[in-house]
């Protein structure tokens, strides 16, 4: 913005300065919650523990080597970008056709009792949630006793729980409403008449659905992938309770470093995490650019 | 004849139990503009979409230029709609949504663009390719609907109360519009209105509909002035009605009114319980008729309202409050019918522009009557 009254112009600058003032709690939060921390973090992050478990600030690359020079970290990082990548795609291939039909086929009333239901578990804490799969999966869990009630096992199995498999499950479960939620306040603002003229126009319906709906969509869907995305890679309770030792992901590794004191090594683990998530953001917010400039031609 | 436009044969469409189309047949020729007309719930916006392939018919047959069509997807219909709130393509630009339609068809690029050009000159949007739909008026978006749907040729081209959402002086602009397009393209048009001067003004052919049936159809004068009942000349225009007992006497009919007056009836009337209809241009007022042979009756003037272009004189009866409508010239002849008021006068018209008509449907749609 040019101001075209110059910055020496007393009252201007002065009601400049008064309007700064709405910001000053926002910002104040900010820089205590947010800010401060981070670069305390970075801070820890590039300086070293001694053999006491103290922290020496000598200024280091060391930690951030030690990641990407130890297998079982790069492993374990990829991994868990997989994981968030499949529950992620999971997340949209269900939750957008819930959300469509909710918002094409189902009344006012009845989409709003669904959606009430949809964010219902959010009542309940997420310990409490991933603690209930445990108990639906595990070897005494319901669904065993369901599968062997019903004779088609005899006796319980193992397969259920603490693998990879589960923990894409009950991901997937929690995640969910945010997909749902996002799409849904997306399609909610489509007009559906546009399926019919485009069908009238010779398109068949997964040309509409391509060409006309899913454009449309896109923020909702790049809001939906966000936001189930970003939050796995920090995930670590959800592969404790229902993960075992095979379902570990990266954030197990770095509550692992918390316990054993080693602070500049969580530090700086967290920060590849980051960083990682700053790229995929900016990735998307060119992505939702470049469309709007598609968009018009 | 040659192979009909469009053709429906006993369609039907039923939604559970309740009958959203009867056993509806209309043959519609090509190269006509075609009006289904109606209140609404009448039925004629589901005859469109059974013609867009949007809803499936119930029972009964569909043929468009001769082929059965009952179980075609809108996809490969030869037809194209302009829909009632346009349903253009937000995040396209205009020259992308004339030319949707052509891609789909898979047109060659080339092709395309001339036709895209072609169809934005036809309906005035020449200097419009590259702006959203959001930038435009509402005017302009019905035309980009327009563009859109011709450019791909259609055998029948389908039109849902396109002009509902815009305002009177655009309306009555567009549907000059629409009917300079007619005749250019050629286009067979089928239009869907509940309001009836659009249907007058444009329509080669119309169809009253009502309760999911087709009360009659016609030119816009056959059922301007020979409805066939009381629903139809009730939803087109304002009339006059008066019952009474239709009686041949020799050469001469005549119809006993209430009050017992008796006024001379059309030729054609049958003897017996009739409803006799005038419209309200039809009748004149004054002191006496002005030459025998008219139909006339005398009462008192209740009410006279300048409406603008005519002036409307309520003459009550004892047969009934009889409405006429009457042109007025220069200065002194409008204030002639204002000072009527309160007279008794005479109200009288020619039997030959009064009309038997059915009781049918008694359902009131105008209450413009005074």
């Amino acid at each position: 913005m040019v101001d075209p009254i110059p910055a020496s112009h007393q009252p201007r600058a002065r009601s400049n300065l008064t309007r700064g003032w709405p910001f000053l709690p926002a910002g104040v939060v900010l820089l205590v919650l947010f800010l401060l921390p981070m670069t305390v973090m970075v801070a820890f992050s590039l300086w070293r523990t001694n053999s006491d478990l103290d922290v020496v600030p000598d200024w280091t690359l060391d930690n951030y080597i030690y990641f990407f020079s130890e297998g079982t970290y790069v492993r374990t990082f990829l991994k868990t970008l997989i994981m968030a990548a499949a529950v992620t795609a999971a997340g949209i291939a269900t939750a957008l056709p819930f959300a469509y039909f909710l918002v094409r086929y189902v009344g006012q009333r009845w989409q709003r009792i669904v959606l009430l239901a949809v964010i219902v578990p959010f009542w309940t804490s997420y310990l409490l949630r991933a603690y209930a799969w445990q108990a639906i999966l595990g070897e005494k869990g319901a669904l065993n006793q369901f599968l062997m009630g019903i004779g088609l096992i005899d006796e319980p199995s193992r397969l259920f729980v603490y693998n990879d498999l589960s923990v894409w499950l009950v991901l997937l479960y929690v995640y969910f409403p945010f997909a749902a939620l996002a799409l849904y306040t997306a399609l909610e603002k489509f007009d559906f008449n546009q399926l019919n003229a485009a069908q009238d126009l010779g398109a068949r319906p997964d040309q509409a659905f391509r060409r006309i709906l899913l454009p449309q969509i896109r923020p909702g869907v790049i809001t939906a992938c966000i936001f189930v995305f970003v939050p796995i890679l920090g995930e670590f309770l959800t592969p404790t309770l229902v993960g075992g030792a095979q379902g570990a992901l990266i954030a197990n590794l770095i509550i692992n470093f918390f316990r054993g004191l080693q602070y500049t090594t969580m530090a700086a683990f967290s920060f590849v995490i980051a960083g990682f998530v700053i790229v995929v953001l900016v990735i998307f917010r060119r992505y939702l650019r470049v469309e709007d400039v598609v968009a018009r031609g | 004849m040659s192979v009909p436009a469009i053709e429906l044969v006993d369609a039907t469409k039923r939604y559970g139990t309740s009958m959203a189309l009867d056993r509806v047949s209309l043959r519609i020729e090509r190269g006509e503009f075609f009006c289904l007309l109606g209140p609404s719930g009448c039925g004629k916006t589901t005859t469109l979409n059974l013609i867009g392939g949007f809803i499936p018919l119930t029972s009964g047959e569909l043929r468009i230029e001769g082929q059965r069509v009952n179980d075609m997807p809108p996809h490969k219909r030869n037809v194209n709609t302009v829909f009632q709130n346009y349903a253009l393509f937000p995040h396209m630009t205009v020259e992308e949504n004339v030319a949707f339609g052509l891609r789909m068809a898979r047109l060659g690029s080339g092709e395309t663009a001339t036709r895209v050009d072609e169809y934005l000159a036809l309906v005035g949007l020449e200097a419009f390719h590259d702006r959203l739909p959001a930038q435009l008026s509402g005017g302009q978006q019905q035309r980009v609907a327009l563009a859109r749907a011709l450019a791909r040729r259609p055998a029948v081209l389908l039109l849902d109360e396109p002009l509902g959402a815009l305002d009177l002086k655009l309306r009555k602009q567009m549907q000059v519009e629409l009917a300079r397009i007619h005749r250019q393209v050629g286009t067979t048009f089928v239009f869907v209105t509940h309001d009836q001067e659009e249907a007058l003004s444009m329509a080669t052919r119309i169809a009253v509909m009502s309760a999911g049936r087709v009360v009659q159809s016609g030119t816009p004068r056959d059922i301007y002035y020979h409805p066939v009942d009381r629903f139809v000349a009730d939803f087109i225009g304002e009339s006059n009605f008066l019952e009474g007992v239709a009686v041949r006497d020799g050469a001469r009919s005549y119809v006993r009114l209430g009050g017992g007056s008796t006024v001379d009836a059309p030729a054609d009337a049958p003897p017996g319980s009739v409803t006799l209809m005038v419209r309200p241009e039809s009748v004149s007022v004054g002191p006496a008729p002005a030459t025998n042979g008219e139909a006339s009756l005398s009462g008192r003037v209740i009410h006279v309202a300048f409406i603008g272009n005519h002036t409307r004189v309520t003459v009550r009866t004892p047969a009934g409050d009889i409405v006429a409508l009457r042109p007025h010239s220069e200065g002194s002849a409008s204030s002639a019918l204002d000072e009527l008021l309160d007279q008794e006068v005479c109200a009288w018209w020619s039997p030959r522009d009064s009309t038997i008509v059915a009781h049918g449907s008694t359902e009131k749609i105008d209450e413009r009557l005074v």
